[in-house]
Formats: structure tokens, C-alpha cells, sequence
């Protein structure tokens, strides 16, 4: 039953989903508003049974002093802490909106402008002229690139009109190539979870370990 | 009353028909039947290579699914594939740290592993701490990692999933310490990055090929086949779809638009 019954479920919901999409009368009785607020309900609940477990391991860290229990020390401050803190000042206070926009954003922002410098690398990488598909590689970025930034126009007017052309066609073409194909895997893989023969997320090695 | 919704009768026979081609395709492969192969991926090939290198360095094997959530096609890929991975990882006594950014994803991968170790007979060797829960935030979760990177090193690290645009400073992060690299996504703005940095790059839909082509199950490879023979489907759609489109101007007049619209 412990893989039976999963399975169950997740067969009877797809059935209801489709149902509830696909069939008028599955429209008018809202059928996917219903699922969607039992999401939330059990997503609420699960980020409960998180917080608790979380504290619960946590505050063991730092009973029984473990390594970097620090660490769980500072989590367990940050965590419920901030929580009292919207409980009081509610979610549009001014002290809480003031620690999310000055500690929480500007860490994002800071490991978010990482990428800059690791764009710099990797097209370092990529564009080292090697085989022939590089080099077009090499080429067609370097038209994008010069289409894109003013300097492109200034240097050849005939730049902007290049990289369009790039990015309308060759490029939208390989990309929608890519996006039918994963819609059609992402089908296919529903299908076989619908049916059964997809298990992997109960738990194991699933279907890739059949024989 | 209509009994279908507005704009999904096609939507659903097409489901009904790929159902039905599917099936008919596990039939013959149940019943002994010759089913057409599928081709090499290179990604997935390498798999059991990178585990094995990571074993003979003594460091660690990282895996991710990114930032999907559970309902997400692309982390159901992840599960595919990260039960077999756990499965080597105990097999060849090597250490698997799996990052997490969701909570409910996580609770799954760590089942997955937990069982993948039971399966292969080591179930001492699993270790709950390295099924690792980071953040719910983008950034939280991506520097978690490179800190991981930095702190254990891990010789291979496997990224399949959806993912965003941490997906370069991981990649990139994971080329530095010398990490092999495998990764695959479905978001065409990220793949670009990931077949930069990364040794192999699974391209959309073969993510989802994943768990056929490791097994080499008849069954499962059925599926696969049947996809493709959509694919051909839609192909031909495509193509007629443009000389139509080129014949009739108006979109309101266009047979191929208001039959897919019905």
C-alpha cells in the first residue's frame, strides 16, 4: 500500500485535472480553483511541519553544542525572529519591509551580479575559435553583440538589422525546435506517471531501475 | 450546454491519442515486440563516468534539480534520474550531496535516495545530512552552493532541471573547481550558459528520456518512441500550417487555426 496508495492518488488526480481543464462543466464548477486552494492548504501546512522540524533540529544543534551550532543559533534568531517581527508590524510595516529590502535584497543582488563576471568567463570559453561550429558561434554573437549596443550602429548601420534577423530566425527556430520537443517530453513523462510506469518519485530508482 | 471548454477539444484528443499510441506501444513491448531504438545521449552516458571519477578523487558527487518547484515536469526528470545516481553513488561507496531551494522537493529527493541506497544494499551509507535543504530564495540557494563548491568540492556535479539565472554562476562555479559537469534543462534562455560551461548539456526533451535510456527498459522506451512520432505529427502541423497560412491571410478564415482553437 505505501506505493499503492501514492499512486492512486496521483492517477485520480491527473484524471481530475484534465477533467477539470479540458470539460465545460469542469469550468463551471471551478474545479482547478478548488485543487489550487487545496495546494495552498497543504503548502501551508507542509511550510508549518517544515518550521517546526527545523527548530527541532536546530535547537538540538545547539543543546548538545555541535559543530557550527552557531550557525543553527543564528537561523533559529533570523527565522522566528523575523517572524515575530511581521506578526507585529504586519507584512507592509515599515521595520519589515526596511530588513527585507536592506539585508535580504541587497545579498540577492550582490551573488546576482556575480554573473557578470562569470558571462565574462564563460564566453571566454565558448567563443575560442576551435571547430567550425565556434567559429559561426564567434560570428553570429559578435553581430548580436554589435546590433545590440550603440556602437554597432555607429560603426555599421547595417548592424541592428543583421542581429534582428539572427535573433528572429535562426535563433527563434532552435529554440522553438527545443521548447516542442520538451513540451512533448514533459507529456510523455506525465503520461507514464499517469499510467503507473513512472514510480521514481516514490521513492527509489523508479522506472530507471527496471530491467 | 458545450461539453467541452472553450478551445480544448484538440487539446484533449491529443492527449487521448498520445495516451492511446503509448499504450499500444508498452503492448508490444510487453509482448516481446520489436520497438525502434533510440540515439546515444551523450550526457547521460557520462553519468556513471563522472560518479566513478568523483569515487576515485574521493570527493563528492553534487546533484540539483534547480529551481522547480514539485509540480514542474522538469524536476519529475531530476527524480528520474537522481534515483539512479543515488543507486551508483552507494554502489561505488561514493558521497552524494543533493541541494535543495525547494522544501517539498526536497522531502521527495530525499525518499528517493534514501530508498536508491536501500535498493543497492547499503542503507548505512545513506546520510540524511547531505540531502540538504538551502533557501527558498534564488540567490540564498545559489550561494549555498558555491559555498559547498568551495568547502567540499565535489568532482562531478549533476544540474538537471529548471533553472534560472543562477544557472551560469553554478556552472561556472562548478568548472573552476574542476567538477565534471553535467546538466540539462528545458529554459532555452539558460542553455546557452550550461552548454558553455558544462562538459555534457542534455537539451530539452532529453531530459525527460532520462529514465528509458538508463534502463534501456522496452517499456519505457516505447514512450519515447511515441514522442517522437508526435513529433513528426506536429512537424507535418507546422509545415502545412505555413502553406495555409501563406494562402489565407486572415486568421479568422484559416481552417488549420480554427480547428486547433475549437
Amino acid at each position: 500500500m505505501r506505493k499503492e496508495l501514492p499512486l492512486l492518488v496521483t492517477i485520480l488526480t491527473g484524471l481530475f485535472v484534465i477533467f477539470g481543464h479540458d470539460f465545460a462543466i469542469g469550468e463551471k464548477w471551478q474545479l482547478i480553483n478548488s485543487m489550487d486552494k487545496w495546494q495552498s492548504i497543504s503548502q501551508a501546512v507542509a511550510l508549518l511541519i517544515g518550521a517546526i522540524n527545523l527548530t527541532r533540529i536546530h535547537v538540538n544543534h545547539v543543546r548538545r553544542r555541535k559543530a557550527g551550532y552557531i550557525f543553527s543559533l543564528l537561523l533559529l534568531v533570523c527565522m522566528w525572529g523575523y517572524t515575530v517581527l511581521g506578526v507585529i508590524d504586519g507584512y507592509k510595516g515599515v521595520t519589515f519591509r526596511w530588513v527585507y529590502n536592506a539585508l535580504l535584497a541587497s545579498l540577492d543582488s550582490t551573488i546576482f551580479s556575480l554573473l557578470a563576471f562569470y558571462i565574462a568567463s564563460a564566453a571566454y570559453r565558448a567563443f575560442r575559435v576551435r571547430t567550425v561550429e565556434a567559429s559561426l558561434l564567434l560570428v553570429s554573437a559578435a553581430i548580436v553583440m554589435l546590433g545590440r549596443a550603440p556602437i554597432g550602429e555607429a560603426i555599421w548601420k547595417g548592424f541592428p538589422d543583421w542581429a534582428n534577423w539572427i535573433m528572429r530566425f535562426p535563433n527563434t527556430a532552435a529554440m522553438r525546435a527545443v521548447l516542442i520537443g520538451a513540451y512533448l517530453g514533459s507529456f510523455v513523462t506525465v503520461l507514464r506517471i499517469l499510467l503507473g510506469i513512472e514510480r521514481a518519485h516514490l521513492g527509489g530508482v523508479g522506472g530507471a531501475g527496471m530491467k | 450546454m458545450a461539453l467541452w471548454t472553450k478551445g480544448m477539444v484538440v487539446d484533449f484528443w491529443f492527449v487521448v491519442a498520445l495516451g492511446v499510441v503509448t499504450y499500444v506501444l508498452i503492448t508490444r513491448a510487453r509482448a516481446g515486440m520489436k520497438i525502434p531504438e533510440i540515439r546515444k545521449i551523450a550526457g547521460l552516458e557520462a553519468l556513471e563516468e563522472s560518479i566513478g571519477r568523483a569515487t576515485e578523487m574521493g570527493r563528492p558527487v553534487h546533484a540539483t534539480p534547480g529551481l522547480g518547484g514539485i509540480s514542474d515536469p522538469e524536476t519529475f526528470a531530476f527524480f528520474n534520474t537522481l534515483g539512479y545516481i543515488a543507486q551508483l553513488c552507494a554502489k561505488y561507496d561514493c558521497r552524494l550531496i543533493n541541494t535543495n531551494r525547494n522544501y517539498l522537493v526536497h522531502s521527495v529527493n530525499e525518499e528517493i535516495i534514501k530508498q536508491a541506497y536501500l535498493e543497492a544494499g547499503r542503507p548505512d551509507a545513506y546520510n540524511g545530512d547531505d540531502v540538504r535543504y538551502l533557501s527558498g530564495f534564488q540567490f540564498g540557494y545559489t550561494a549555498a552552493i558555491l559555498g559547498i563548491f568551495a568547502r567540499e568540492k565535489p568532482a562531478a556535479s549533476i544540474m538537471i532541471g529548471y533553472f534560472y539565472a543562477e544557472s551560469l554562476i553554478l556552472a561556472e562555479a562548478g568548472a573552476q573547481i574542476g567538477a565534471i559537469q553535467i546538466a540539462g534543462t528545458t529554459s532555452t534562455a539558460q542553455l546557452p550558459f550550461f552548454v558553455a560551461a558544462c562538459d555534457y548539456t542534455l537539451i530539452g526533451e532529453e531530459i525527460y528520456a532520462a529514465s528509458a535510456y538508463i534502463s534501456k527498459n522496452p517499456v519505457l522506451l516505447g514512450t519515447v518512441v511515441g514522442e517522437d512520432w508526435f513529433k513528426i505529427l506536429v512537424f507535418l502541423t507546422i509545415v502545412v500550417g505555413t502553406v495555409v497560412t501563406n494562402i489565407i491571410a486572415d486568421p479568422k478564415k484559416n481552417p488549420l487555426t480554427n480547428f486547433i482553437m475549437k
